[in-house]
């Protein structure tokens, strides 16, 4: 009953035969949290299921589940119409279950082959490597999932989304059944968004099971079969995306009410039209080791400027010569009309400038620290005058934040790395927000944030503004840059190549000026 | 609602500290029964005053092992700065006091220069001071050539040594003063808090404005002064200033540090770990010296050596081990 491969796009909505995998029942609890409560979810051969829920919801504990991390306290698992009884991590790569996290967990000092080579060559022989084979293999593997890099480089060399693909041809190779993947275009350009899921069809083409997870709902519209929705630990509803002709059975609208369990009115709040003077302005800033080439621009009090371009297009790099870390060879930035140096974050934090990194868990929040701690990091000096720390002072403004914001953790003493992405994303604003900005910088504010946080984000940065701050958001989120920015910045290869207007800017405007040759 | 409570019993149990706390207890509990004259106030005073110069190392090894680094020189510095002492109050004829003073100052100077390497240059801090160590050492032999010894200093400097104010010696009041400075640095302030940080993630906290380079130097030369501090300690307690003086004490620091439940790898830990980590290798060396069987084969430096070694591992291994088991009670292996 199984279609035969190539005749996409109608995909097995409910084929025939026993499903690939089979989850019943299963609950799991943690302590006195039960983070997953009879969850049923099936998988059938050549399907692409996408899972999706706010972070909390219990993908992560469900993916460790099924990849044998965890073991269940109810419930029964199948494979094939087998029973598995105790599934551990070896016994599910036994079978043929794969998982591609979000960070790709490969050696950086090896090369590719060797990497592949690890994986794949059976352990525990000390026989003598046949490196004609490897990069044989490696070559072959690369190739049929149509990534161009070579078997021979460093692994250290590549960029996220290729290690990304050296994962999956991980995973190919080992002749993998189901592939479960994590967010897998978190850290992707439009381009390779469009190879890997180029990928993931020619893998549902050739009868593997993919179980994937994702926060941008457009993904789950253009890849999945069917979708499961999870809430609070337990499965709210499996749907088909679309009926056997190909229409679609599904909004977006439907996906998200069936995930917060409310109604998500406006998806972006709405634009304030009132701007006041130029806080931010640049002239012809370049930094050689950064990656910035004459790089001028105004950002107003009240206005969002968007910047968008692909990765590696200069804009992070941007960000970071205005806060200091990668200092400008030349050119001039001028806050407030002064003309200001900055050489390194101290002084960019004490003109003004908060820089809300993209990579939260390596720079914007440190992970075992208390959030209150956190939170005051960058005001060390203004609030702790005589370097005493004051704990009363910071418990309360940590409270404050954590009330203005939304944050959902257990109190000021909550460790970082206890909170959900989105709220570590919030402690991370909340540090900034306590400098009291005048400009404030946010690096890919919404990356791997579940949607009610997301939204709850975009107002807070809308609230931020319409408060007289200037805002200036890289985001690599193309609906988020369009649903946002009061202006559109599109930067490539280190050059801002084209301003748009914000409210009347299209999706494809800002894509074709991204990818236009220079 | 019982299990909650009997869990967070457990957890706490496991907490480093309470775990040092108790075998402090038991040791203190055993010698008292078993050792002999442990208990008598020359006894306390005696361990005091021995333990007042590792004791000062480690409190100043403690912040910096806190932000992710780590000291070999200052056991080095130690010997160096007696010897610079004894050139000064004998070969220059200075008076004790401004010698002293000198003294500190070019220990602080030294905790500089590890600092300027290990900040400025971006040298891992157990390579410049591995270097130091060496550096400081050879310095110390090639001013006395290896052999010379200072002895008859002023005998109001010596006086310190056995001097005591409330019945407590004058090392166990230098003692508490830097265990209280170093308390409140690490625990009460900015600093403190910013050590810890770096400890953690020296990136994220660069991120977050804060002068990490500036930060991280400071440990480093508050160990020169307290290095040197410690020296003065030493040649008044011994009488004498030798180029060996306190040859191997970097190490017994940092034992006492690590056993004090301060993480390696930087980011977690307290003072108090630390004073209780002294106190229990410092009560253990005494106490099993005087142990009549122990004393009559005469084996009282080796045995301690040993037993501090087998607390430290013990000390480490212990909430890892009861993972393990808890862990291996609730899962079958398969």
């Amino acid at each position: 009953m199984n279609p035969a491969p190539g005749t996409l796009p109608t995909p097995p909505v409910s084929p025939g035969g026993p499903p690939l995998f089979r989850l019943s029942q299963v609950t799991k609890s943690f302590g006195a949290v039960r983070a997953l409560r009879n969850v049923s979810f099936e998988l059938a051969p050549g399907e692409v299921h996408a899972l999706l829920g706010e972070n909390g919801a219990g993908k992560s504990t469900l993916i460790k589940v099924i990849t044998g991390a965890h073991q269940p306290d109810g419930g029964l698992l199948e494979f094939e119409g087998r029973e598995v009884s105790h599934l551990t991590p070896t016994r599910a790569r036994q079978l043929g279950i794969a998982c591609i996290y979000q960070q790709p967990a490969l050696f950086p000092d090896l090369s590719v082959a060797e990497n592949i080579g690890l994986r794949l060559e059976p352990p525990g022989s000390f026989s003598r490597v046949n490196w004609q084979q490897r990069h044989q293999q490696a070559r072959e593997l690369l190739t049929r999932i149509g990534a161009a890099i070579d078997p021979e480089t460093e692994v250290r060399a590549l960029s996220m989304p290729e290690q990304q693909l050296v994962e999956i041809a991980c995973a190919l190779g080992s002749g993998a059944k189901l592939v479960v993947m994590d967010e897998p275009t978190a850290s992707l350009t439009r381009t390779e968004q469009e190879l890997l899921f180029g990928v993931v069809r020619d893998l549902r083409a050739s009868g593997v099971g993919v179980i994937y997870i994702s926060h941008r709902l457009e993904e789950i519209f253009a890849l999945a079969d069917r979708v499961t929705v999870l809430r609070d630990g337990e499965s709210v509803a499996t749907r088909s995306v679309r009926d056997a002709d190909g229409t679609s059975t599904l909004t977006e609208a439907e996906l998200i009410r069936m995930m917060v369990g409310r109604e998500v009115a406006a998806i972006y709040p709405p634009r304030t039209a009132t701007f006041g003077q130029t806080v931010l302005g640049i002239d012809n800033l370049s930094c050689a080791a950064g990656g910035v080439r004459e790089v001028s621009l105004e950002v107003r009090a009240g206005e969002v400027f968007g910047l968008a371009g692909l990765v590696g297009a200069g804009r992070t790099e941007l960000a970071r010569v205005l806060f200091g870390i990668t200092p400008a060879d030349s050119g001039t930035i001028r806050l407030n009309g002064h003309t200001i140096r900055v050489g390194n974050p101290q002084e960019a934090v004490e003109h003004g400038v908060a820089y809300v990194p993209e990579d939260r868990r390596r720079h914007g929040v440190i992970l075992p620290l208390p959030i209150a701690h956190n939170m005051t990091m960058a005001i060390h000096r203004r609030f702790f005058p005589g370097t005493w720390l004051r704990f009363g002072r910071e418990e309360s403004l940590a409270s404050e934040f954590i009330q203005k914001l939304g944050i959902k953790a257990y109190g000021p003493a909550a460790p970082g790395g206890s909170l959900s992405g989105g709220n570590q994303q919030k402690v991370s604003l909340a540090r900034w927000l306590a400098t009291e900005p005048r400009l404030l910088i946010l690096d890919e504010p919404t990356q791997g944030v579940d949607v009610g946080a997301k939204s709850e984000i975009h107002k807070i940065i809308r609230d931020l503004a319409a408060e007289g701050l200037a805002v200036l958001m890289i985001s690599s989120d193309l609906p988020e840059v369009l649903g946002m920015s009061d202006r559109i910045g599109i930067m490539q290869g280190g050059r801002l190549v084209h301003v748009l207007d914000g409210a009347t800017a299209t999706a494809d405007a800002v894509m074709t000026a991204a990818l236009a040759a220079a | 609602m019982s299990s909650q409570n009997s869990r967070s019993i457990k957890s706490l149990l496991l907490r480093h500290e309470v775990l040092l706390v108790l075998v402090l207890v038991l040791e203190i509990f055993y010698f008292l029964n078993n050792a002999r004259n442990f208990g008598t106030p020359d006894n306390l005073s005696n361990i005091v005053r021995h333990s007042a110069e590792i004791g000062l190392l480690a409190l100043a090894m403690m912040p910096v092992i806190l932000t992710g680094g780590i000291d070999l020189s200052v056991g080095s510095l130690l010997g160096l700065c007696a010897v610079l002492f004894g050139v000064m109050t004998h070969d220059w004829h200075w008076a004790t006091l401004p010698a002293a003073f000198v003294t500190i100052l070019l220990g602080g100077l030294a905790g500089a220069f590890n600092a300027t390497l290990i900040t400025a240059l971006r040298l891992p801090p157990l390579i410049v001071t591995l270097g130091t160590y060496s550096l400081f050492r050879g310095l110390a032999e090639a001013i006395t050539q290896g052999t010379k010894t200072y002895r008859s200093f002023d005998p109001g400097f010596l006086g310190l040594g056995e001097f005591r104010f409330l019945g407590l010696p004058l090392q166990g009041w230098v003692l508490g003063f830097a265990a209280l400075f170093f308390g409140i640095l690490v625990h009460l302030t900015v600093f403190g808090r910013s050590f810890r940080a770096i400890g953690y993630s020296p990136e994220g906290t660069r991120y977050a404005g804060i002068p990490v380079l500036r930060r991280t130097a400071m440990p480093y030369i508050l160990a020169g002064l307290t290095a040197a501090v410690a020296a003065l300690l030493f040649t008044a307690r011994l009488q004498q200033a030798r180029a060996d003086a306190g040859t191997g004490y970097e190490l017994a620091a940092i034992t006492a540090v690590v056993l004090g439940g301060t993480s390696i790898f930087g980011g977690s830990g307290t003072v108090y770990g630390t004073l209780t980590g002294i106190a229990a290798i410092a009560i253990l060396s005494n106490g099993i010296s005087r142990v009549p069987a122990v004393l009559k084969a005469g084996i009282g430096g080796e045995l301690a050596s040993l037993l501090t070694g087998a607390l430290l591992l013990l000390a480490l291994a212990a909430p890892a081990l009861v993972r393990l088991l808890q862990s291996a009670r609730k899962q079958p292996t398969t």
